[in-house]
């Protein structure tokens, strides 16, 4: 049986674990998530440092959290957790010990955990094996200006399915159509969150954005009718940014910054608002053909964590695509040009 | 001897009707108190028939790619919550809802109002576990659900959408169900 039980004890209990702490067992006070280019992150934050156990089954399709000495208290409902490589958490009891679960894909790479202070928090990278769906783009050249066509739905998510077609097609012609008109210009990288019929998360589109280095970020959808619509970020009622005390040091020496960055994940996008308003302007504009047209405002999961100017395009099945694809490329390349 | 035994008599006799009378007088007194008054009569009768009265109230529902309002009329209920709960199962059992996208496809399961005013709408899959819409259909639809909520009850601050009794990322999607919800009134058809 392939198991991390004794490194994670050792590791545990080399902890400069909190006086009582150990056969108080452990209490998680919540869960996070988040899905990266190259990994999933479960983050449980607990109440007092103390030992646990993790273990992956042999098969290697599940891993087990548990406590290493006492009982183990959830005190919050687990999130709902699906991407490529985990399918789902859940709370059961094995041979009288209660553990999460965590179910993985068969492409799951390696687990790796660590444990951080401030507050004290475990944490579980699980690696997307070396059939990663998202591809991780080269890093462009210096004067290179990176934009970033995210085709919507696809895989089993078709999305809208019309006389014209299917949503998750059409998205992605229309992105093909437009990459093979920007790529004309050798200052301009464009990169597409996926070249194929398949499945990504939002937060993996977001990922693949943000780790290209995108300048703006274009989601591209289409709805029955021949209307277009381009939709902005609604920031109003946006949760104030969640605050880290300082680190003063992580158990086992691991850099928190890049757990810290994730704690702001979901509120990139904040950072970005006029930008994503003019492009959203500039854009709605060209689609529409009108210079009072205006972006709409909604909140959408997909563009909150994207760390760039962002909008998400619907255009109308009945419109006529080759025309729809000049207005974007248009309206790209004058958002360039001028920003 | 004999005029003495009159006078008592006489005195025992007044002492009778005296504290008779006193009696009287508190028994009418006392019934007078607690007797309804023909105000109070009306009062209460006015409360009973605004019970019995159905609450009218505004309903938004996508309609030609906007939101639409209609009145209608729900049975009055003990609290909030449930007259809350009521307004919605009105919404999802209007038939022009009942062609739009995204509302078509889920059912209410069940609505929690709390302390703060959050009311949290628990939603769930209707026969078509699939919810496929556009953006902006999406956007209509959650807002029909909140403007619902918000414009005719002034105890509901806020909203939140649940899936299954679960926090969830989208209903079709597109629009991120991990915030609140205030009303959106410039989705409305003017």
């Amino acid at each position: 049986m392939r198991t991390l039980f004794a490194l994670m004890v050792l590791c545990s209990l080399s902890l400069p674990v909190n006086a009582g702490a150990v056969g108080n067992g452990l209490t998680v006070n919540s869960v996070r998530h988040a899905s990266y280019a190259t990994f999933t992150r479960l983050v449980f934050e607990i109440e007092a440092a103390a030992p646990y156990v993790l273990i992956r089954s042999t098969d290697g399709r599940s891993v087990t959290l548990s406590s290493y000495d006492g009982p183990f208290l959830l005190k919050t409902p687990l999130p709902m957790v699906r991407d490529s490589v985990v399918l789902g958490l859940e709370l059961r009891v094995e041979a009288g010990r209660t553990v999460v679960g965590v179910r993985l894909d068969g492409t799951a790479g390696a687990v790796k955990d660590f444990v951080l202070r401030g507050p004290d928090r475990i944490v579980i990278d699980i690696a997307k094996g070396a059939a990663a769906p998202v591809p991780v783009p080269a890093l462009p050249t210096k004067k290179q200006t990176v934009i970033v066509l995210d085709p919507g739905h696809g895989g089993k998510d078709t999305g809208s399915v019309a006389s014209q077609g299917v949503e998750k097609t059409l998205a992605l012609d229309l992105a093909l159509a437009i990459r093979n008109s920007l790529q004309k210009d050798p200052h301009l990288k464009v990169v597409l969150t996926r070249e194929k019929d398949q499945a990504l998360t939002l937060d993996e589109r977001a990922a693949a954005s943000n780790a290209a280095g995108a300048l703006l970020f274009v989601s591209i959808h289409s709805s029955t009718g021949t209307g277009s619509r381009v939709f902005i970020q609604d920031l109003l009622d946006e949760p104030e940014p969640q605050t880290v005390r300082p680190v003063s040091g992580d158990f086992l020496g691991y850099e928190a910054g890049s757990e810290q960055k994730e704690l702001l994940w979901g509120r990139q996008q904040a950072a970005h608002a006029r930008e994503s308003g003019v492009l959203g302007r500039e854009l709605a504009r060209q689609l529409v053909g009108q210079d009072s047209a205006e972006p709409v405002q909604a909140p959408l999961a997909l563009l909150k964590a994207v760390d760039a100017a962002a909008v998400m395009i619907e255009t109308g099945m009945d419109t006529d695509r080759a025309q729809a694809a000049a207005a974007i490329v248009k309206g790209i390349e004058r958002y360039v040009r001028e920003n | 001897m004999q005029s003495s035994r009159l006078l008592f008599g006489v005195a025992v006799i007044i002492a009778v009707l005296v504290a008779s009378g006193g009696g009287l007088l508190w028994l009418w007194m006392g019934s007078s108190n607690t007797a309804p008054i023909p105000a109070e009569q009306d009062r209460q009768l006015a409360q009973q028939l605004l019970r019995d009265e159905p609450l009218s109230i505004t309903l938004y529902y996508p309609h030609e790619g906007m939101l639409a309002t209609e009145s209608t009329v729900v049975k009055r209920q003990p609290d909030t919550q449930s007259l809350a709960r009521a307004a919605l199962e009105a919404l999802f059992a209007d038939q022009r809802v009942a062609l739009e996208p995204v509302l078509r496809d889920i059912r209410l399961r069940e609505l929690y109002l709390d302390g703060s005013g959050t009311a949290y709408v628990d939603l769930t899959p209707g026969a078509r576990k699939d919810v496929r819409a556009s953006a902006w259909e999406e956007q209509l639809a959650i807002y029909a659900l909140v403007n619902t909520l918000l414009q005719n009850f002034e105890e509901i601050k806020q909203v939140r959408l649940l899936l299954d009794g679960t926090e969830a990322q989208t209903l079709a999607g597109h629009i991120d169900l991990s915030r609140t919800f205030a009303k959106r009134m410039d989705l409305v058809k003017q």
